[in-house]
């Protein structure tokens, strides 16, 4: 296969993109339905540091620190595509990814290990 | 006390003076009747009054008990609930971590890493199909070392039958603390921050092409490192760092002419180490803006110069995630400056080549949007993506491979068939000044394992 003539398929993809575009903002404007975003603020509490750390993530859920910080790089991966055993794997390799604190990553992983489906 | 006594010895006088006045009217046995009866009452209301005072007495010990039990009856409760808590959350910890030892084998493996078909087209050259492989083994020895092998099988693209393999990562990490993991090994580099973070697999990515920028960056780095992930001061969020000392980089061609230098450097023919590391900050967690560096003296044995290059990076990466958009929309961005500057002549070579400046800098901007919340079937999972990327090398001096100046602006359409599965489409229009750009299509499809 080889495409001779670039600048075709250059106008090809310039007209069908903005078309699409267009019709995909058009398509969702009136739409009510789905379920709430996941995102919301850290929680905040008092601290004096470095001489004491205090971790927000104290105040934090599993599936809050889940939905909040798993998405920022990739989509959100669903709890049931992996074992727990299998979590436990990716959450100590995502923690460094990611830069949790020990506290976040096991919060994740009490998560993770509870909603997966297997 | 005293006006309570002189209170009722008044009353008495008074009593008395009344009573004094109506003798003189009354007679003897009438007045001692009243005596009596004045002296009675008067006793009565002694005792009363002593038995008031009791009252109060106690009234006030016990107002004072009761303030007592008030004050530390919560710092008693406070402080047994505080205990047990610590007793309970060691309890789950000894359980779960019981519970962590029965299931079926200590150490896990996971096979992990990404597949991906491509086909595309650029201007000037032949189209070509491409197939990438790049496995990857994760192990979880205990809850402290986890170990990263990652290979990456691909077809050399444009060459009948060829092939090529590489070893994408060869790490060991011990987790020293909740805030801390020291490391060792092969690992994708962070400088830059969007290689590091989203750009190793394909099925992290909006895009089919890399960036004009990640070609100003090393891919990788062969050393130590420490990194973790720390509470902000006041808690406004949290940081970021990954520092790192590895082989420097090395120049390419050693015809007696200073040249590029090549960061992929596996085998350290000479003694200079890089030095670096990311910082980011993420005031919330959908917002992260790092800063990175890496500095090394790298000496060119053909050459014989000496060079200090320094590359520095600002990345940022963010989403919205919001009903009111109907899904989320990502923006990530970066720019890189590196400089490989004045080669300076060594001790006792006078003839060696003069020195040089050689400064590239590169960026680009990365907008993507998935309607994943709009409830209409398929374009739930569609996804617009659209980059502008440049890159500007050394204007005098030696010049690198590649073009001097060079812009992009790309857009894609993907199609998330999973989490981990998409079909993706791409139109790249190249900008160099002076000539033509190589305009490219791409096609994929790519999976995360
Ligand atoms: C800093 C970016 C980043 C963040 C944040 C992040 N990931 Fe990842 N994740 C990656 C990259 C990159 C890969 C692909 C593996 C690689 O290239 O090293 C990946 C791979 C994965 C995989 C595939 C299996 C594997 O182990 O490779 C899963 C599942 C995953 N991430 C889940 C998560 C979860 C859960 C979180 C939240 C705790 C998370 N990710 C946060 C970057 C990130």
């Amino acid at each position: 296969m080889k495409f001779k003539n670039i600048s075709t398929i250059r106008t090809i993809v310039l007209v069908s993109l903005a078309t699409a575009g267009l019709a995909l903002m058009a398509g969702c404007s009136n739409n009510g339905s789905g379920s709430k975003p996941a995102a919301k603020k850290t929680a905040k509490t008092a601290a004096i540091w470095p001489l004491a750390i205090k971790d927000p993530a104290k105040t934090e859920t599993g599936a809050q620190i889940w939905s909040e910080n798993c998405m920022r790089c990739h989509q959100l991966r669903s709890p049931s595509q992996y074992t727990p055993a299998q979590w436990g794997v990716i959450v100590q390799y995502m923690r460094l990814k990611a830069g949790l604190t020990g506290e976040q990553a096991r919060k994740v992983l009490a998560f993770l290990k509870s909603a997966s489906a297997h | 006390m005293g006006k309570r006594i002189t209170l009722p010895l008044l009353l008495a006088a008074a009593v008395a003076a009344t009573t004094v006045g109506n003798v003189r009217a009354a007679d003897s046995s009438n007045y001692q009747q009243l005596q009596k009866k004045y002296s009675v009452l008067k006793s009565q209301m002694q005792a009363m009054q002593q038995q008031m005072a009791h009252m109060q007495k106690q009234m006030a010990a016990q107002q004072k008990q009761m303030k007592a039990v008030q004050q530390a009856a919560p710092s008693i409760n406070e402080r047994a609930t505080r205990r047990a808590i610590k007793r309970l959350s060691r309890q789950v910890m000894k359980l779960s971590e019981k519970e962590a030892a029965l299931e079926p084998g200590n150490i896990q493996v996971l096979i992990a890493g990404d597949v991906n078909v491509q086909f595309q087209n650029k201007s000037g050259g032949n189209s070509t199909f491409y197939a990438d492989s790049s496995p990857m083994i994760q192990v979880r020895i205990d809850k402290k070392i986890f170990v990263n092998t990652a290979f990456d099988f691909y077809t050399a693209s444009g060459q009948a039958g060829g092939s090529a393999a590489d070893i994408g990562a060869a790490n060991i990490n011990y987790e020293l603390g909740d805030y801390m993991t020291v490391g060792g090994g092969l690992i994708t580099s962070p400088i830059g921050g969007i290689v590091g973070n989203y750009n190793p697999a394909p099925w992290n990515r909006w895009l089919v092409d890399g960036s004009l920028e990640d070609n100003l960056l090393p891919p990788n780095e062969l050393g130590i490192w420490t990194r973790g992930g720390i509470p902000a001061p006041d808690n406004l969020g949290y940081l970021t760092y990954f520092l790192f000392v590895s082989n420097g980089p090395e120049f390419i061609g050693t015809s007696g002419v200073p040249n590029q230098l090549s960061y992929d450097n596996f085998t350290a023919n000479q003694n200079a180490k890089t030095v670096g590391g990311r910082i980011s900050y993420l005031p919330i967690p959908n917002v992260e803006i790092g800063y990175s560096a890496e500095w090394a003296s790298p000496t060119n044995s053909g050459a014989l110069t000496k060079s200090d290059s320094w590359i520095q990076a600002v990345d940022f990466n963010s989403y919205y995630f919001n009903k009111k958009i109907e899904g989320f929309v990502k923006f990530r961005g970066g720019w890189t400056w590196e400089q490989v500057g004045q080669g300076g002549i060594l001790p006792g070579n006078p003839t060696s080549p003069p020195a040089f400046g050689n400064n590239s800098n590169g960026g680009q901007i990365d907008v993507a949007y998935q309607p994943s919340m709009c409830g209409i079937k398929y374009l739930d999972k569609m996804m617009v993506a659209f980059r502008y990327d440049r890159t500007d090398g050394p204007v005098t001096g030696v010049q690198t491979s590649g073009a001097m100046h060079e812009q992009r602006y790309s857009v894609g359409l993907d199609y998330w068939l999973h989490s981990n599965a998409v079909l993706k489409f791409e139109y790249e229009f190249d900008n160099v000044p002076d000539q033509h750009g190589s305009d490219a299509m791409f096609m994929q499809f790519a999976v995360g394992i």
